[in-house]
C-alpha cells in the first residue's frame, strides 16, 4: 500500500473559530479560490501526521445544511457527494445548542464525525464549563476540547480523526419524536427502493428527511429520478405533521432538532457563574449604540478611507517610479533591438502599460483595503455596523450588510465587488454589485473634480455627487422591484468582539490578492494590448468617427471626444489626460463649454464600468450579468447624457 | 345588542377551540371569556341570526361567513400590529393606505408574492389563541422577555428563523435596538442575533411577566 492518504473536511457556523483551526493545521501548505461555478471561498491544505498525508478542506461557514445560501449547498454536497474521510465538527463551547444543530445535521448525513469543541477558553470566562465526555456519550462521536488560537488539543484532533477512519467508527443514527420518526421511516423504505440512484450517494434516511422538511434541492433531485410518487407521499405525510402542530413541516423539524440539542446541552453544559458584564458587552453597548455608535461608524469608515488612500497613495508612486523609470523604458530598449517598432509600440504601450496599470494602480489601494477588511471582519465590527445602517439601506432595498461593499466603491470598485460577498444570496449579492458599479470610484472623483469643481465651481461638483446618488437610489429601487425573488431582511449575527491574529489577517490579504492576480490582471492587460492595437493601427479614429453621431449630436460634445471616452473602460483617470492630449491644451475651458464639461463628466461617471470592475463582476456574478451591467450602465449613461444636454442647454 | 368586540371574540374562540372533528364547547368557550355560558348562548343566537355561526349540541360551529368574518379580523389585526406597527409611521401609513377591501393584492403590496401568500394565510389560520396577546416583537423595549408564537412570512424566512433557533416556545430577551426603527438584536439559545424591522415586525411573540415565561397561551 501506498502513503496513506486522507481527506478531512471542516465544518461549523460562522464565527467559531474553523479558520484558524485551519491555519494551525495546515500552516502555509493551503491554498484559496472558489467552489466550482460557485463564488463560495474554497480553503484546502495538506498536512503530514503520523504517516498520514492529510488533505484538510475548510468548508464555508453555515449554520444549517438547508438550500438557504449558496454556502449550505456547496457544504452539504461536498460531504454527501465526495464523502471526505472524517468530517471535523468545530462548535463553539460558549454557545453551544446554536451550534449543536448543524452537529445534528451531520449526524443525520451520517458522515464520519470528530467535534472540535472549541473556544473553551472564552467559554470558561464567561462562566460556562462544557463536560467533552459526557457530549462524545451523548453524541455517539469523539469530542476533543480545543483552543484554536493557541494551538491546544490540535494533536489530539488529529489522533481522533485518524482513530476515527481506522476502526471506522460510524456515528449512531439520532432519533426523532415518535411522530417524526414515524414519518421518516414511512418515506424510508420506498425512498431506498424506488430511487436507487439517488439513494447510492446520499443516505435514504437523509432524504426522507428533506423531503418531509420540503427541501427544494432535494425536491428536484428526487424529481429528476422520476420519483413524483415519492413526493407526493412526501408532500401528504408534511401537511399531516402541519395539521397537527400548526407550522411548516421545516419549523417543525427545526423544533426537534433544537429540542434535541438543548437536551444534550441541559446533560453536558455546566454553567458556574452567572455571566458578568464583560469587555466584550461592553464594547458593543458602545459601537452598536443608538446615538455613540453612529459617530464611531463614521470615524471607523474614515480611518479606513484615509489610511487606503495614504498606503495607496505612496505604494503608487513608489510603483510609477519604478515602471517608468526602469522597467518600461529597459524593457523598450531591449526590445526594439529585435523587433519592428510597431509590434514595439503594441508590447510596450500595450502589454507593459496594462500591467504597470494593474500593478501601480489597482493593486495599491486593493491591497490596503484587504488588510483592513480582515481586521474589521476578524474583530466583529461590520455585523455593528450593519446593524447601523440597516435602515437605511432598506431604502434602496438591500439590508445592512450592503453598506459595507456601496461605501468601499467610492475608493475602488473592483474591491466594492468582491465586498458583495458578504450578502447572503444570489439575489442580494447581484443587487449590491449593481449599485456598486454606479459609485463614483477615486478615478471618476478626479474628472468630477477635475473638470467640473475646477471650472464650474465646487458647488457644481457636488451637485453631480447629490444626483449620482439620487441616481443610485432610484436605480437601486428599481433593481430591487424588477429582479425575481424574496427580498431578504437582516438575519445575523452578532458575534462577540475578538482581537484579530496578525497572520491570520496576514494570510487572508495574501491569498485574496493571489486571487484578484489571477482573475484581474488578464483583463486589464488584455483590454490594454486591444486598445494598443486600435490606437496604432489607426482603428481607433474609424470608432471615433463611427461614433460621432452619438459623441457630437446626441451629447453635444467634440467629437473627438469619444476617444478619451472608449480609453476610458481600461483606465478612467486617464480620460482627463488624453481629452488634454487630443484638445492640445489642459485648458479645457478653452475647449469644452461648461454644458460639455458636465455632460462629459455625467457620461465618466456613469457608463461603462472599468475593466478590472468587469473582471471582478463576471468573476462574481458571470459574464452574462456582467455585460448585463456593463450595457445597462453605458446605455444609461448615454441616456442621462443626452437629457442632461438638452435640458442644460435650455435653462442656461 | 352585543357589542360588535363581543361577536368577533366569540368567532376567533369558535375559530380557535374547533379542531378538526370537534366543534367548540359552549362551556370552554364560557370559561376562555370569562362568561356565564348563558350569555354565551345569547350571543351565538346573536351571530346564527346575523349568519355568522349555528349552535349544535353544547357546541358552537362557524358558517362560511363566519370564517370569512375571522379571516377578517385577523387580517386587519396583523395588518394593523404586525406590518405598520403602532408606531406613528405605522399608523399614519395605515391612514395613508386607508380601509383595504382587496386584502389579497393588498399583501401582495406588502411584499407578499405567490408563494409566500399561501404559507402566510397558513400562519393566518394557525394562530392560536386570541391573536390579541401576542405583540409583535418589533414593540418590545431593551430588556423584554418574551417567547416566540408564530413568524408571518415566506416559507424562506420562517424556515431561517427556526434555523436560526427562534421556533416557537423559544425564550427571548431584547438586548437593544437601532434609532428609526432599526434593527432589533435579541438574545436566544445563548447568542445574539439581530433582526431587521421587517422581520421583527413578523414575529409574533407573548410578553413574559416578571421575566418568566408564562407557558399557558
Amino acid at each position: 500500500m501506498e502513503a496513506k492518504r486522507l481527506t478531512v473536511c471542516l465544518a461549523g457556523n460562522a464565527n467559531v473559530g474553523k479558520s484558524a483551526i485551519f491555519n494551525q493545521l495546515t500552516g502555509l501548505n493551503q491554498t484559496i479560490g472558489n467552489w466550482p461555478g460557485k463564488t463560495v471561498e474554497r480553503a484546502e491544505g495538506t498536512l503530514h501526521f503520523k504517516g498520514y498525508t492529510i488533505r484538510v478542506v475548510d468548508l464555508p461557514g453555515t449554520y444549517s445544511l438547508s438550500a438557504y445560501s449558496m454556502e449550505e449547498v456547496v457544504s452539504r454536497d461536498y460531504i454527501a457527494v465526495e464523502r471526505p474521510d472524517v468530517v471535523v465538527n468545530v462548535i463553539d463551547a460558549s454557545a453551544l445548542e446554536r451550534n449543536l444543530y448543524l452537529t445534528i445535521q451531520l449526524l443525520e448525513l451520517n458522515a464520519p464525525l470528530v467535534i472540535a469543541l472549541n473556544q473553551i477558553d472564552f467559554a470558561a470566562k464567561k462562566g460556562i464549563t462544557v463536560d467533552a465526555q459526557r457530549l462524545s456519550e451523548m453524541l455517539g462521536v469523539p469530542v476533543v476540547p480545543t483552543v484554536a488560537t493557541s494551538g491546544i488539543g490540535m494533536q489530539e484532533l488529529l489522533s481522533n480523526v485518524i482513530e476515527v477512519t481506522e476502526k471506522a467508527v460510524r456515528p449512531v443514527s439520532i432519533k426523532y419524536g415518535r411522530e417524526i420518526e414515524e414519518s421518516i421511516q414511512k418515506l424510508e423504505t420506498p425512498v431506498k427502493t424506488r430511487l436507487p440512484q439517488l439513494s447510492s450517494r446520499y443516505p435514504p434516511r437523509w432524504i426522507a428527511t428533506k423531503l418531509l422538511e420540503r427541501d427544494e434541492d432535494v425536491s428536484k433531485k428526487v424529481e429528476d429520478e422520476k420519483g413524483s410518487l415519492i413526493l407526493s407521499e412526501a408532500a401528504e405525510i408534511a401537511e399531516q405533521i402541519e395539521g397537527i402542530h400548526g407550522e411548516p413541516s421545516s419549523v417543525v423539524m427545526a423544533s426537534e432538532r433544537y429540542s434535541l440539542a438543548s437536551r444534550v446541552v441541559r446533560g453536558a453544559v455546566k454553567i458556574l457563574s452567572p455571566p458578568r458584564v464583560d469587555m466584550d458587552q461592553r464594547l458593543s453597548s458602545i459601537t452598536a449604540h443608538k446615538i455613540l455608535g453612529y459617530p464611531i461608524l463614521a470615524g471607523v469608515l474614515a480611518s479606513v478611507f484615509v489610511i487606503v488612500f495614504v498606503a495607496g497613495g505612496a505604494m503608487i508612486g513608489v510603483m510609477q517610479e519604478l515602471f517608468d523609470t526602469v522597467l518600461i523604458p529597459n524593457t523598450e530598449a531591449f526590445l526594439s533591438r529585435m523587433l519592428p517598432p510597431i509590434v514595439v509600440q503594441i508590447v510596450s504601450g500595450g502589454f507593459l502599460w496594462g500591467v504597470a496599470a494593474a500593478a501601480t494602480v489597482v493593486l495599491p489601494y486593493i491591497v490596503p483595503f484587504y488588510v483592513l477588511l480582515a481586521i474589521l471582519e476578524d474583530s466583529g465590527y461590520l455585523p455593528r455596523a450593519a446593524f447601523l445602517m440597516d435602515n437605511l439601506m432598506h431604502k434602496i432595498g438591500l439590508h445592512g450588510k450592503a453598506f459595507i461593499p456601496l461605501l468601499l466603491g467610492y475608493g475602488c470598485n473592483v474591491p466594492a465587488c468582491v465586498g458583495c460577498r458578504i450578502m447572503e444570496t444570489d439575489r442580494e449579492r447581484f443587487l449590491a454589485g449593481f449599485v456598486v458599479t454606479l459609485v463614483p470610484c477615486a478615478a471618476r472623483t478626479v474628472i468630477i473634480l477635475g473638470l467640473v469643481g475646477r471650472y464650474l465651481g465646487i458647488s457644481a461638483a457636488l451637485g453631480l455627487y447629490l444626483f449620482d446618488l439620487c441616481l443610485i437610489f432610484l436605480l437601486g429601487r428599481l433593481a430591487f422591484r424588477v429582479l425575481p425573488g424574496e427580498p431578504v431582511g437582516l438575519i445575523m449575527e452578532m458575534p462577540p468582539y475578538r482581537t484579530p491574529m496578525p497572520k491570520a489577517v496576514l494570510k487572508k490579504t495574501w491569498a485574496r490578492t493571489k486571487d484578484f492576480v489571477y482573475v484581474a490582471f488578464p483583463f486589464i492587460i488584455g483590454g490594454s494590448i486591444f486598445l494598443q492595437f486600435l490606437s496604432v493601427t489607426g482603428l481607433i479614429w474609424v470608432i471615433a468617427d463611427f461614433m460621432t453621431p452619438l459623441t457630437s449630436s446626441w451629447l453635444g460634445l467634440p467629437s473627438m471626444a469619444g476617444i478619451p471616452l472608449v480609453f476610458g473602460i481600461v483606465r478612467k483617470e486617464l480620460t482627463l489626460v488624453l481629452l488634454a492630449d487630443l484638445a492640445g491644451t489642459f485648458d479645457f475651458s478653452k475647449v469644452l463649454t461648461p454644458v460639455q464639461m458636465v455632460v462629459f463628466a455625467i457620461v465618466t461617471m456613469i457608463y461603462f464600468p472599468c475593466v478590472a470592475t468587469i473582471a471582478a463582476l463576471v468573476r462574481e456574478f458571470g459574464v452574462k450579468r456582467a455585460v448585463a451591467v456593463a450595457a445597462f450602465d453605458s446605455i444609461l449613461a448615454v441616456i442621462v447624457g443626452g437629457l442632461a444636454y438638452r435640458l442644460l442647454s435650455l435653462a442656461l | 345588542m352585543p357589542e360588535e368586540s363581543d361577536m368577533l371574540e366569540l368567532l376567533e374562540l369558535v375559530k380557535t377551540l374547533t379542531r378538526k372533528d370537534t366543534p367548540a364547547r359552549i362551556d370552554v368557550i364560557a370559561a376562555r371569556m370569562g362568561r356565564s355560558m348563558d350569555e354565551v348562548r345569547r350571543l351565538a343566537d346573536t351571530a346564527s341570526d346575523q349568519g355568522l355561526a349555528y349552535r349544535t349540541q353544547g357546541c358552537i360551529e362557524l358558517t362560511e361567513a363566519g370564517e370569512a368574518a375571522v379571516r377578517k379580523h385577523r387580517e386587519e389585526y396583523v395588518h394593523r400590529t404586525h406590518i405598520h406597527g403602532t408606531s406613528l409611521t405605522g399608523r399614519m401609513r395605515r391612514l395613508i393606505e386607508g380601509r383595504v377591501t382587496d386584502w389579497h393584492g393588498h399583501w401582495r403590496r406588502h411584499g407578499f408574492d405567490d408563494e409566500s401568500l399561501p404559507s402566510f394565510y397558513a400562519d393566518m389560520e394557525n394562530l392560536q389563541g386570541r391573536i390579541e396577546e401576542t405583540v409583535s416583537l418589533a414593540d418590545l423595549r431593551e430588556g423584554d422577555k418574551c417567547t416566540v408564537v408564530l413568524a408571518l412570512g415566506g416559507y424562506g424566512m420562517v424556515r431561517r428563523l427556526a434555523e436560526m433557533g427562534l421556533t416557537p416556545g423559544t425564550e427571548l430577551k431584547v438586548v437593544r435596538s437601532a434609532p428609526m426603527h432599526g434593527p432589533v438584536e435579541v438574545s436566544v439559545r445563548g447568542v445574539s442575533l439581530a433582526l431587521g424591522q421587517g422581520i421583527a415586525r413578523r414575529v409574533l411573540v407573548k410578553r413574559s411577566t416578571n421575566g418568566q415565561p408564562s407557558t399557558t397561551l
